[in-house]
This record gives C-alpha cells, structure tokens and sequence, in this order.
C-alpha cells in the first residue's frame, strides 16, 4: 500500500487522468455485454442493392417475428476477409451473404469439402431452381460441377457510343455487325481537326492494361482462361486470335482504343468530352453512369456489342455476385428461405432495375412490360429490352481462384505483345499470330506453376 | 542494519505485462507461426501439408518473385541516390544563417511528409493522368508538341514512384540532416575558412565527418522503408503491380501470394528472404559505421 500510496503522490495530475480514463474504459468494455440486434444475419458488399433488400426485409421481419434478420453492407474486400476468415478459423459469419465473384474465386482454392459455402446443387435440382435462372449466370459460380451460390444477375454487356457526335457525322449504326465494320465505320471520327497532331477522338476504351476488357473479348470469342474442370486454357488459338486482334486496336499510330478503366472523374471526362467515342455498358454501369455523370443524358445509345464474325454473339458479360450461404452459420433453411424469397421475389427484380439498371437472372419476369419502357438518358431506347434481348446469348463463365493470377499474366502478355508490335513495327493480326502463341504460352505455364502447387485442389493443370 | 526493499518483486513485471502481452501475441507467436507456414501448404488450420524447403526453392525459380526483387532494388537505388543528397542539399540551403524565412521553408519542405501515404498515392494518381493528369496538361500547355498521353504510368513507373517518395520523403529527411548541421562547430568551419578550406573541403573534411552518424541512420532508415515500399504503387496502380509488373514490389507480390491467392505459406517464405535480407543489410550498415567510428 505504501509503494501505491507514494506512487500516487508522485503522479502528475495529467497523466493521473489519464490512467484513470483508461481503467474505467478498459472495465467498462471487459465487462459489457455484446448484444445481437437481431437473430441472423445478412451481409451484402453491394450498396446500391440496399434500397431494395432493406424494406423487403423489414417486411419479412414482420411477418415472420420468430425469425428476424438483420443486414448489413461490407465493403467488398472487408466482406472477403471476414468470411474467408469465417470459413477458416470459425469466427461469426452471416447466416447468407452477397459476395463478388473474386470472393468465390477465392473461396474456390481448397478441397471441395472445404469449400466454406453450403453445396446448392442438388437442392436447386429439386426444388427446380435450376431451370428458372439464366444458365450462363451459374458459371462463375460452379467449381469442380458443383453450384455454391445463387446466382444475382445476368450482366450482359451492350456497346454505348456518343449518339450525339456518331450522328452528326451520319454514320448510321445499324450497319454495323462486326467489330471490324464499327472500327471501319467509325473511322472518320477519328479526325485531327484541332491540328495537333493527334487524332480528336478515340473509338473504344480498350487497353493493353484493361484485363478486365480483355477477357470480355476473348469470351465474347468464344475463348476463356479455364475450362470447366479448372486447367488453364489461355493459350488457346481463340484466345491467341482474339489478343493479336485487341493489340492491332491499341499500338501503332492507327491505333483506335483508348484507356478508361476505373470510372474516376478524369476518366468520366474523356467520355464527357467525347475524347472516347465507344464504351462497353454493363448493365451495372448503366445506373452508375446515371448517378455519376448525369449530364451525359441524351448523348448516349446503346447497341449490341458488334461480332467477331458476321452472325456472332453481340454480347458478353462483366463482374456479377450472387448469394451464398455459409457453412459455419446456424439455421440455413431459414436462411435459404429468405434468400429464395429476395432473389425470386419480381418486385426485388424490378426495383433493381429501376434503382439499378440491372437486370435479374429470373427468366419469367423478363416480360414485365417495365423491360420495354423507353430510357430518356439513352435517348428513349428501351434499355430493358435491349438487354434481356442479349441475356441469353452471354458467354458462360468458369471459375479458378487462379483467375486474377491469369489476369496479370494476361495482361503482361498484351503488354509484351503490343511492345513487340510497336518494336517492330507490325500492326496486322496475321503478323502478330506467331508472337502472340507464345506471349500466351508463357503466361499459362507462370499460371500453371502455380496451380501445381496447390495439393489441396484436385485439377492438375 | 535491516535493508528494506522501496519497490515490491512483482512491480516490474506489473508495469511490463501489458507490452510483453501484446509483444509475445502480436510479434512473437507470429514470428514463429510464420516460419512454421513457410514449410507448410496450407488451406485454413484444418487443412496443412509439410513441404520442408519447396516454397523458398520455388522462390529462387519465381520469375515474379526477381521482377519484384529488381524492381524494390530499382527503387532503393532511386530513394538513397536521389532522395538522400536532395534531402541533404536543401539542409544546408536552410541551414544558412542569413537566409530570409528559413522557418516558413523549412515547413514547407515538411509539409508533405504529415500527408498519408495513401493520399499522396492518391494525389499523384490523379496527376500522372493521361489527358487530364496536371502534369501532361502543363507540359502540353507549355510545349504543345508535348503528348497528352505521355504514360507516365505506363513506361515510366518506377520514376514515377521515385518522384511521388521524392515529394514525400526529401523532407522528412531534411529535418535529420539539419539536426545534425546545427550541432557541427562553426568555429571549426570557421578556423578552415581561415586557413583556406573551400566550400567542398569544408564540406567533406569537416561538415561530412560530424554528420556522418546521422547521415548512416538515416541510410539504413531509406533503405528499410524502401524495401517495405507498398502502399504508394498499390494505391497509384490501382491494386495492381502495374504493367508487365513494372512496380511490383516485395511486399505487394507477399500481399498477393498471402491475400489473393491464399497461398500463406509461400507468402511467409517470401516474408523471411526480405526479413533476413533487412537484417543482413543491417548489419553491413552497422559494421561500416562502426569501422568509419574507429
């Protein structure tokens, strides 16, 4: 007590209230009591998914007072690290989750009976789920021929072009089926009327660097990075074609593309001011582009994306999440009936394309006649239509964890490719063939190092 | 005579046990899980392999793993070579005694060092811009020859990195050097004056030796912060490693290995190399300096 009591003598009264803020606190926090609001819950990375999901579920709240959810929005990679965490070591999990497609991707790198979602294929083949929702749109969401999330969205991907400028010009876009009619149609835009040496615009936001793009590309194609069994195919002679013909796009001095990838404001601009004069249009960046750059309104259309070849697939698809349900969380069936009911319910569906722009998965309510109503920031086309029109012709994606490996190896092999084009000045796919196999093979085999090193996944590359 | 004892036995390990809580959870126990993961494939705690050496022979084989190597390396030699003689002139510019607002200067230079690195990434993300970025638009203003679409982060990355440090860092540094500039004697420098000493003899045979401790602290300080360089290429690169991996770094391929593709195992072993690599630079800095003491 004497050694306290001097000690006390001794401590300046600044630090003394400190200490004492930190003991009360500290006791305060150590002995509170953590509550739960509610019984479960449901996590979401999706912002602009809330207006929809948070009156639908008050509503189930009410009607089912013996089984109350709570939902909350997670940043996308904060959601990842706390789920995967979940699967791994046990901490608390949602009871159902909307996750990106990297989440799964990432989810997808362990033994299959590790996989921390619940397994969905044999419920959705009973209660005939399967055949309701777009086929396409199970891919990213399928490993090793098991399904472990439902899927949210279809994201097919049409092709926005300034109206205003592309009409000016009298170039009348109905007569464009192939990429190479758009680029040759088109070309006139391309004009240096300002006499600085440069072209005034560019056609289509596509870049060495835009992996993301590029995929899109090569699926439109035909072509992905992995078949359904996880080995890597990107060297593939589709994959090989479609690359030489994206690096004609974005070297030389001919060149059409033009980088715009992150949808910041300096990239909002070049479409602004019509510096990019062709954009691929998800349709989640549809309603982006509403809320962010409202002034666009009016000086964009839309279309099919244009063909690899005449009769071709004139769409393709980007990004996606879905709904999964984790393993380590308690009461899955009610889980699984909420999900249901948010996923399958048309007033969800509707909502979201009116807040939104994103089409759902749900093939019945595609003829809700809202699809069909005119959209006055593109000119009055009826941007529903035009979507689901496209909806089921989007390419069928596969899932790696190993995907985003591929897409920087990718994207090093465009580079390499369009550095090489530029070196040596060749700028025709024909010339660029022979280099582009190997740029490929080079990337698949970095990919497959890594893969082979994986013992907890069954495929071997 | 009875000696009483002023402070209980308990007392030291009272007032340490906090930190040597934390210590041994947050350093300690991860220090040793990570070398156990080094030899280890792993999938969550449930799921582990022992693979002995496998992950540090792949390392040496990694293509990937020796662009990230010679890029950090690229970007060491940048920060000592640039930052540190710049950092050491616009000491002795602020050192000068007659020089008017030496105060307002001197923050000036600091400024940049109080921002976060994330916004300073931020920052220069928007200015190496293509079109639109403050630094082409000024350079086309002022030379209309001058491409808008200069890639700065394209082709020239790792210069690009070693400006925005240079913005951030020179600075800070400088607040070292004139530390120690304040306490080298002016009457030595005088004395030399008189004796005909020019500026560069004075510099080296006088102003050099006295801050030579300083100058070799901050030596190893660059170097260590350089070799965990992260969060700026990260944040400028949009998460990426750049094209044809042009900035990545150790530290953002440990990040992927670890965080993206989950492999924890081979990001521990990549952890270690860079941690012994610290240590054996470490070491040669503290052998000079004790030689050049002696």
């Amino acid at each position: 007590m004497r050694f306290f009591r001097s000690l006390f003598e001794k401590v300046p009264p600044g630090l003394a209230v400190i200490l004492f803020l930190a003991i009360v606190s500290g006791l305060i926090l150590s002995f509170k009591k953590i509550t739960q609001l509610e019984d479960m819950e449901m996590w979401t990375p999706a912002r602009n998914h809330l207006p929809a999901y948070v009156p639908f579920i008050k509503g189930w709240n009410k009607e089912h007072p013996d089984q109350q959810f709570s939902i909350s929005h997670i940043s996308s990679r904060a959601l990842e690290r706390r789920l995967l965490s979940g699967f791994f070591s046990g901490t608390p999990v949602a009871n159902l989750t909307e996750i990106h497609i990297r989440t799964a991707h990432h989810s997808f790198a362990g033994p299959l009976d590790a996989i921390g979602f619940v397994d969905l294929t044999d419920r959705l083949k009973k209660e005939g789920l399967l055949d309701e929702i777009n086929g396409p749109s199970f891919g990213p969401w399928t490993n090793r021929g098991r399904i472990f999330v439902l899927p949210h969205d279809v994201h097919p991907v049409l092709l926005a072009y300034r109206s205003d400028i592309v009409e000016e010009a009298g170039i009348d876009v109905s007569q464009i089926e192939t990429w190479e009619d758009y680029f040759r149609m088109m070309k006139p835009l391309m004009a240096d009327k300002d006499g600085d040496g440069y072209p005034d615009r560019y056609l289509l936001n596509i870049w060495d660097t835009t992996g993301a793009y590029i995929i899109l590309l090569m699926q439109q194609a035909g072509g992905r990075l992995f078949d359904e069994e996880g080995k890597a195919t990107m060297a593939s002679d589709i994959n090989v074609k479609t690359l030489a013909t994206i690096v004609t796009w974005v070297s030389g001095p001919n060149r059409v593309g033009m980088e715009m990838i992150s949808n910041s404001a300096s990239d909002f601009s070049l479409m602004l001011d019509g510096v990019i004069t062709g954009f691929f249009m998800p349709d989640w960046l549809i309603g982006n582009l509403k809320q962010k750059l409202p002034t666009i309104a009016g000086k964009l259309k839309v279309m099919p994306l244009p063909a690899w070849e005449p009769g071709g697939r004139r769409t393709a698809v980007s990004g996606g999440s879905g709904l999964g349900f984790p393993k380590a969380a308690p009461n899955f069936e009610t889980a699984w009936e909420l999900g249901k009911s948010l996923y399958f319910s048309e007033e969800i569906a509707i909502h979201l394309f009116e807040t939104a722009s994103i089409i759902t998965p749900i093939k019945r309510f595609w003829d809700n006649p809202i699809y069909d109503r005119p959209d006055p920031f593109f000119s009055g086309q009826p941007i529903g239509r035009m979507l689901i029109d496209q909806a089921p012709y989007v390419p069928t994606r596969t899932s790696s964890p190993y995907l985003e490996l591929a897409t920087k190896h990718l994207v090093n092999a465009a580079g390499n490719l369009k550095r090489y084009a530029n070196k040596n000045n060749i700028f025709t796919v024909e010339e660029l063939l022979p280099e582009a196999k190997p740029q490929l093979k080079i990337a698949q085999e970095h990919v497959e190092n890594q893969m082979a090193r994986n013992i907890f996944l069954e495929t071997t590359p | 005579m009875k000696r009483f004892r002023t402070t209980p036995l308990w007392a030291p390990w009272f007032f340490m046990g906090p930190f040597l809580f934390v210590f041994l959870t947050f350093t300690t126990y991860p220090l040793f899980q990570s070398m156990f993961l080094a030899a280890h494939q792993t999938f969550g705690p449930e799921h582990s392999a022992f693979i002995g050496w496998d992950n540090f022979r792949f390392l040496l084989s990694d293509p990937r793993f020796w662009k990230a190597f010679k890029n950090t390396l690229y970007f060491v030699s940048g920060s000592i070579c640039i930052q540190l003689p710049l950092a050491l002139a616009l000491a002795m510019l602020l050192n000068r005694p007659n020089l008017k607002g030496r105060a307002l200067f001197r923050l000036i230079f600091f400024a940049p060092s109080l921002i976060g690195m994330v916004f300073v990434a931020m920052i220069f993300r928007l200015m190496f811009e293509k079109r639109t970025g403050l630094i082409n638009v000024l350079l086309h203003s002022v030379f209309p020859s001058f491409n808008l679409e200069f890639p700065w982060l394209d082709t020239y990355l790792m210069p690009a990195l070693i400006l925005a440090s240079l913005w951030m860092h020179a600075g800070f540094y400088m607040v070292f050097f004139l530390a120690a500039l304040q306490n080298v004697s002016q009457e030595q420098i005088e004395a030399a004056s008189i004796d005909g000493a020019g500026p560069w003899q004075r510099f080296r045979h006088i102003i050099l030796p006295a801050i030579a401790p300083v100058a070799s602290f901050i030596c190893l300080l660059s170097i260590i912060g350089s070799f965990q360089l992260f969060e700026l290429p990260y944040i400028l690169l949009n998460n990426t490693g750049g094209p044809q991996d042009r900035a990545l770094t150790i530290v953002m391929y440990l990040y992927e290995t670890g965080f993206e593709i989950g492999d924890l195992g081979y990001a521990s072993a990549i952890g270690w190399v860079l941690a012994l690599l610290l240590v054996g630079l470490a070491t040669i800095q503290r052998t000079l300096s004790k030689k050049e003491e002696q």
